[in-house]
């Protein structure tokens, strides 16, 4: 999987250098992932949150490349968090969940220039052994040669072969949303 | 057995059901200052182990409490989250250790250069080694 990733930043990397040879990459270790499966007769919060997120963006192309680890998801509840990492996510056996797409509007987003911009994401999500396209909307702000992310978007679990025992389902979303927050640095 | 001893028998049983139940749901987070580390070693051989073999990696660590040793390289205290302390492994990439935001800690400054041991779970690999729910060893 790591050999993946490596792929995955490096087909950004190549394809920048043939597309935008001086375009800047950008990049963070520390992104933040908030998973929120909490269903309206949820009786507490069904949320986690990992701030250990990578991304890897090309401001020349709009490509970007994310990767999270599961085990790095922090709930407040400890069962909460054994049952998303035994019997959901199953992560030791699907340790990561990546993502890569690119900003599809990037003649809207001007990333070399201060300011908040709509962007538009598509690409393929990756998660429990299953890849699939998605699309998120999300602000990008540019300011002071780092660049922000702010995006959500919604995960049908079963999209996902993560299914959810009858038991509980009436407390577990079907759908979770994912909301991002990460502060991209120029990569040195 | 009368129809009134069943009656708080099985009640009795339904309480002792529920409150087994509540203790579950509510049951805390391990407590890092008392876990033992399963494995102790190196920041550097810790990441050549998985810069050589994730999957082996994974199936020796992933999970795990880890005591990790190793030289501060860097510290940062990302907005909203608990401090990260880089650790040197010799290569372009680390051993993160992100410290526990449900543990007190002595510090969260630790000098470049010093060195450090650690204890926390091993997240995995995400181009570096992540170890969470991190605290110091002295």
């Amino acid at each position: 999987m790591q050999k993946l990733w490596f792929f995955l930043i490096a087909a950004v990397l190549m394809t920048s250098a043939v597309a935008a040879q001086n375009a800047p990459k950008y990049l963070t270790r520390d992104g933040k992932l908030k998973f929120d499966a909490t269903a309206t007769s949820s009786p507490e919060k069904i949320e986690a949150l990992s701030n250990s997120a990578t991304c890897v963006l090309d401001a020349g192309t709009g490509e970007m490349a994310w990767q999270v680890l599961l085990k790095g998801f922090k709930f407040e509840k400890a069962l909460m968090q054994e049952h998303f990492n035994e019997n959901y996510v199953e992560s030791d056996k699907f340790p990561k969940a990546t993502f890569k797409g690119r900003i599809t509007n990037l003649s809207e987003v001007n990333l070399s220039k201060d300011g908040t911009y709509n962007a538009v994401v598509t690409g393929k999500m990756s998660l429990h052994g299953v890849e699939k396209d998605i699309t998120a909307n999300g602000a990008v702000t540019v300011s002071g040669g780092k660049i922000r992310i702010n995006a959500g978007f919604s995960l049908l679990l079963s999209d996902y072969n993560i299914s959810i025992p009858s038991v509980v389902s009436q407390n577990i979303a079907k759908e979770a949303k994912i909301l991002i927050d990460a502060t991209l640095e120029p990569k040195q | 057995m009368s129809g009134k001893r069943i009656l708080m028998l099985v009640a009795g049983l339904a309480l002792i059901g529920i409150s087994i139940g509540i203790a579950l749901w509510n049951k805390p987070h391990e407590n890092m200052s008392e876990a033992k580390a399963d494995v102790t070693l190196e920041a550097a051989a810790l990441f050549k182990s998985y810069n050589t073999d994730e999957k082996a990696a994974d199936a020796a660590y992933l999970g795990k409490t880890i005591a990790v040793s190793g030289i501060v390289k860097e510290v940062s205290k990302p907005e909203g989250a608990p401090a990260k302390v880089t650790l040197d492994t010799g290569d372009d990439f680390s051993v993160i250790c992100e410290l526990d935001g449900l543990s007190q800690h002595a510090r969260t400054d630790f000098p470049v250069g010093e060195k450090v041991v650690f204890k926390g779970k091993c997240d995995g690999f995400n181009l570096d080694v992540q170890l969470s729910r991190c605290i110091e060893v002295k």
